[in-house]
């Protein structure tokens, strides 16, 4: 029998609480999960669950209040982005003064590829997703779902091997929605990155292979296959 | 209600950026009060230094058949007259002294007959250069002429009378001649070129004696004269003075009916003053007001970087049914708090300025001008704040719509004025006002003397007002260009800083061009604003140095006693003083040019330039060294007065016969000149009255190798120390005088106004501006794209990287700023120099750069960038949520 490869993210006893006394929000509660290389999972939960900061904490870009959480597979936290976890946000998320191919260029930039070679990869992205013709349009020239999109977009160029996505559908239509998550599957797919998404919605819930369910900061194990976490 | 859930709601969620718009408000309020209150002060300063100057404030001249009692009398009985005192003139046909065993005789002159407690009365009127000042004395150059010393007696001429003899008690020199011997009632035009040098005063008792004769047989040779001393209680304000004596003395003519008629003195010295005080005005709106519309911009600038927050919030307000109205009630509200507190943090810290700096802490000499320019200052700040928050909200309700409130780029389109050329507009308007300007001589302040009425051309403002403008737009248009259009080279010029994102960074920046632009614009606008406001004031503090080191000649002058004999080698003995660098020795004689005494002196043409330091501006037709080598040249050339050779109509190579004082004869002889150039000042000369010749020349033709000054230079030792040291050598065998007691005493009332404390202002608020220009406005700037930035960093962006965003844009704007700013500032210094011609006595021949100062502007502008900078790379190590959470 052979070794189970690392996680990609491990999460042990996790806690985040936002403020402090009597005001302090509890957002997650002791949630202990991993993600394998290739899996596809979904975050179900109503509003204000806790999906975003899980999502953003197993990203690293949030501190837990208690717990750890580790990478085993991808290595130290600081080398996390651009390249191996790529986040899309629930909100606009694209810098105003960068043009929509440039800001889809940027975490390759950023990860240190050449600009050409990293304008390419923004244009197939982009073509991807239909948003060629808007390749060189301001963010604020976009719709609210092509602004979205473009943020997939800016995912899927950096190939990373992990994609968080919170709420990529939210703001599209059921079609354009199917489309994005056709991309994002395509992309995993296509370079075996695990892919969790946090949403609302069953449909897209659906297409993944797992689903976690979240609520009230606690993550339960209500799961097709397996439990994933104990909470 | 509303408006205060919202004004609580900005308190508590935008303190920052409300205290950083007060604190521009307050600045430019503070700058305009300050400058008013020095405004205040000088002119004050200005009037008191005026009237201490005149000796006499008035002279009453008793007319012809009129009792001098009745015109005393009058005058003492005058409202504000606080001492009178009769003093009675002779004219007189010649002195002659016998000393040494040779007859001296000198020409027709004048007697006064004086009063015991003349000197006690008018004390700036006599100055003793030997003996007392009671008895009988001797007018300095009678003395020379004469030879004589206290002990000595004298023989004064009286027409168709024998003369009278007299022992003489002691020698003085007359400071005020000129007024003191006018002809009262005739315009200035008609006053005698010069005073006369034969003056004997003599005790009033003792005058009536000898000269009471003299008016029973020719009462066309003998007046009477009441001099008075009125209250110096006048205002502040030389033009409200210079009214109320002139209103006073003619009430005083009035009274006289005819009997008298008054030489207003005090009038004179205060009507000279009143063109100093409109000149000093001119300083203010010159110096004072850039400084005000830079706050206010800097202002705007700060109120602006959160304008897109403004526009976003007011969307958010419109979708939930806000009226324009109500958007623009919020505007005002803002406005008002805003400016209201600017306004009085401003005025406060103008109190404080104008204390430390100027000692007072009034706003106007009356209290009404006080009320008004504070009221003034503090209406400025509100309205201010009112551009720079309740317009903008005023215009965004009303023009732009929801959707684009929510907008924070946008394509970047040139403004108006760029695609009009309205900054090529403004510099060719500049060049055209500031041609015009010079060919009227930049005569900014006309003061006919004697009228009421007195004029400023403040026309000749607009010139390097309008090249300011100008300046600040062209800057504007420069790297808004450099930025839309030089994409690539700012790529190329930004890789050092950012490396591989340098295509990234130059595109941000591409599209923030009207962002940028307007900081480069700010920081051009605050440089060109420091260097001229730093090297108009270094050039006028040079130039108040030159004027001291003019009448003084030297750090320390050492002039000689009249009749005293001392050749060049009287040098050895002043050169063993410790602090004595060098000596130049200058020969003080005088000759007539045609019936005119005129001061002589003869130079050493090798070394006077450079040891009394000659400025180019001293001549005419050519430089200092130009002049004195031609002199070398030509050993029997000399330089004349402007005034003379227009008079003479000399021109260059015409011969000019002077009369000079044979040693041996003691007559004056002819001696012939070759006429090379004109000067119009010269160390320790008259102006309008002077000769320059070859100093060997002049012993030569007469005979004598007499030094009457000896210049000396103490290379950088303290003046006042070493002329101590040297009065200690000479003991009363000369006179020492030093630079820095000069600079006190000499010049106009304007250039004896301490500019130290308005410098020290005006550099510092400068300093305050370049730091609020570059770090300030910058910093707010990228603290309002911390969502950029925590977006970049969410993405992966290291801090180095996104402190390649951040240095590449803030070196864009404070290299290229304080580039063009140098260029600018440069300009407008020239151009206020020029233009404020008229404020320079002597006009520089170069300008004066304290590099110490702008270099300490340079580093405030950079470590005020540096620091914003680092606060925002700083901000970055937060969790990138954590800070998208908190916008």
């Amino acid at each position: 029998m052979s070794a189970r490869p690392d996680p990609l993210v491990r999460c042990t006893d996790v806690a985040r609480t936002y403020g402090a006394g009597r005001a302090a929000v509890v957002a997650v509660h002791g949630a202990s999960c991993e993600v394998d290389a290739g899996e596809g999972i979904a975050i179900v939960g109503p509003s204000g669950s806790g999906k975003s900061t899980l999502l953003h904490l197993m990203a690293g870009l949030d501190d837990p209040t208690t717990g750890t959480i580790s990478w085993p597979a991808l290595g130290d936290r600081s080398a996390l982005r651009p390249r191996l976890v790529g986040v899309v946000f629930q909100g606009p998320s694209l810098l105003a003064s960068l043009d929509v191919e440039e800001n889809v260029a940027l975490p390759l930039v950023l990860g240190g590829a050449d600009p050409a070679l990293a304008a390419e990869g923004a244009r197939i992205a982009l073509a991807q997703l239909d948003l060629d013709d808007v390749a060189r349009s301001l963010p604020e020239e976009l719709s609210g779902g092509q602004a979205q999109r473009a943020a997939v977009a800016r995912v899927l160029a950096a190939r990373p091997r992990l994609i968080l996505a919170d709420e990529p559908t939210g703001q599209l239509d059921h079609v354009t929605g199917a489309r994005v998550m056709d991309a994002l599957l395509a992309t995993a797919s296509e370079t075996g990155a695990a892919l969790v998404v946090s949403t609302h919605d069953a449909d897209v819930a659906e297409r993944l292979g797992r689903q976690w369910q979240i609520a009230d900061g606690k993550l339960l194990g209500v799961d097709r296959r397996e439990a994933p976490c104990s909470a | 209600m509303l408006g205060l859930t919202w004004l609580r709601g900005l308190v508590a969620r935008r303190p920052g950026r409300l205290a950083a718009t007060a604190a521009g408000v307050a600045v430019a309020v503070a700058l305009l009060a300050s400058i008013g209150l020095f405004l205040s002060a000088s002119k004050a300063s200005m009037t008191q230094r005026a009237v201490a100057r005149v000796p006499v404030d008035w002279q009453v001249e008793a007319q012809p058949g009129a009792d001098p009692s009745t015109v005393l009398s009058t005058t003492k009985a005058t409202s504000g007259v606080k001492a009178a005192l009769p003093v009675g003139y002779a004219s007189t046909t010649g002195s002659t002294s016998t000393t040494g065993g040779s007859n001296h005789t000198v020409g027709p002159g004048v007697a006064l007959g004086l009063p015991d407690s003349y000197a006690t009365t008018f004390p700036g009127e006599l100055r003793s250069l030997a003996g007392p000042t009671q008895g009988v004395l001797v007018s300095q150059q009678a003395a020379a002429d004469l030879r004589i010393a206290p002990g000595d007696v004298i023989a004064i001429g009286r027409p168709g009378l024998d003369p009278a003899l007299v022992p003489v008690d002691g020698v003085v020199a007359l400071p005020e001649a000129n007024s003191l011997f006018q002809k009262v009632g005739v315009p200035p035009s008609a006053q005698p070129q010069a005073p006369p040098d034969n003056v004997v005063l003599l005790p009033e008792a003792q005058w009536h004696q000898i000269f009471d004769p003299l008016a029973q047989s020719r009462p066309d040779l003998v007046r009477t004269q009441v001099h008075a001393r009125v209250s110096h209680a006048l205002p502040g304000d030389p033009s409200a003075a210079f009214n109320q004596v002139t209103t006073s003395a003619h009430n005083l003519e009035a009274r006289l009916a005819g009997t008298g008629l008054v030489g207003n003195n005090l009038g004179a010295t205060l009507d000279a003053a009143r063109s100093d005080a409109l000149y000093a005005q001119v300083l203010f709106l010159f110096l004072g007001l850039p400084g005000a519309v830079l706050a206010a911009l800097l202002t705007l600038a700060v109120a602006g970087a959160g304008a897109e927050r403004r526009r976003r919030e007011q969307a958010l307000l419109r979708t939930r049914g806000a009226t324009t109205r109500r958007l623009v009630q919020l505007g005002l509200l803002e406005a008002a708090v805003v400016g209201g507190v600017g306004a009085l943090v401003g005025l406060g810290a103008a109190v404080v300025v104008g204390r430390l700096a100027f000692g007072t802490a009034s706003f106007g000499a009356t209290t009404s001008a006080a009320v008004v320019s504070g009221a003034g200052a503090a209406i400025t700040g509100v309205v201010i704040a009112g551009l720079a928050i309740a317009l903008p909200a005023w215009r965004d309700a009303r023009e732009t719509t929801v959707a684009a409130g929510r907008q924070t780029v946008g394509r970047a389109r040139a403004p108006r004025w760029f695609r009009y050329g309205v900054d090529f507009v403004l510099l060719a308007a500049a060049g055209i006002v500031f041609w015009l300007t010079g060919r009227n001589g930049y005569h900014l302040v006309l003061a006919p003397e004697g009228t009421p009425a007195i004029s400023v051309s403040y026309w000749a403002l607009a010139g390097p007002a309008l090249f300011w403008a100008g300046a600040g737009l062209l800057t504007w248009r420069i790297a808004y260009t450099v930025l839309a259009r030089g994409r690539s080279l700012v790529r190329r010029a930004a890789r050092p800083v950012s490396g591989a994102l340098s295509g990234t960074v130059a595109a941000s920046m591409s599209r923030q061009r009207r962002l940028l632009a307007r900081g480069v614009a700010l920081v051009a606008l605050t440089a060109t604003f420091a260097i001229a406001t730093a090297v108009f004031n270094d050039t006028y503090r040079a130039q108040a140095g030159i004027d001291a080191r003019l009448t003084n000649g030297g750090d320390v002058s050492v002039t000689q006693a009249p009749g005293a004999d001392i050749g060049p080698h009287g040098a050895a003995r002043l050169a063993r003083v410790p602090g004595v660098q060098r000596i130049e020795p200058i020969q003080h004689r005088f000759a007539y040019v045609g019936a005119d005494l005129q001061d002589l002196y003869g130079v050493r043409t090798s070394t006077v330039v450079d040891a009394t330091k000659l400025q180019n501006s001293y001549f005419q037709g050519g430089t200092a060294r130009d002049l004195i080598g031609r002199l070398a040249r030509q050993p029997n050339g000399v330089l004349v007065s402007a005034e003379t050779a227009r008079d003479f109509r000399l021109h260059t190579g015409d011969t000019i016969t002077l009369r000079l004082q044979d040693s041996g004869t003691q007559q004056f002889k002819p001696v012939p000149f070759r006429f090379l150039g004109v000067a119009k000042e010269f160390p320790t000369a008259p102006r309008d009255s002077l000769l320059v010749a070859n100093a060997d020349y002049v012993a030569q033709q007469t005979g004598s190798f007499a030094v009457g000054a000896f210049l000396i230079d103490t290379g950088g030792a303290s003046p006042k120390t070493v002329a101590q040291r040297v009065r200690d050598t000479v003991g009363t065998s000369a006179t020492v005088t030093d630079v820095a007691t000069s600079r006190r005493v000499v010049g106009s009332s304007l250039t004896a106004v301490d500019l130290s404390g308005l410098t020290r202002v005006e550099l510092g608020f400068a300093l305050v501006l370049a730091a609020a220009s570059t770090g300030l406005v910058l910093g707010l700037g990228f603290a309002e794209r911390r969502r950029t930035f925590a977006i970049a960093a969410a993405l992966g962006a290291r801090q180095r990287q996104l402190g390649g965003f951040v240095f590449t844009e803030a070196t864009f704007v404070t290299l290229g700023g304080l580039l063009v700013g140098a260029v600018a500032g440069w300009g407008l210094s020239q151009m206020l120099v020029k233009v404020l011609t008229d404020v320079f006595d002597p006009p520089p021949d170069t300008l004066s750069v304290p590099w110490g100062y702008l270099a300490a502007v340079v580093a405030v502008a950079v470590a005020a960038v540096a620091a914003a900078s680092l606060a925002v790379i700083r901000r970055t190590a937060r969790p990138a949520i954590s800070v998208l959470r908190d916008l």
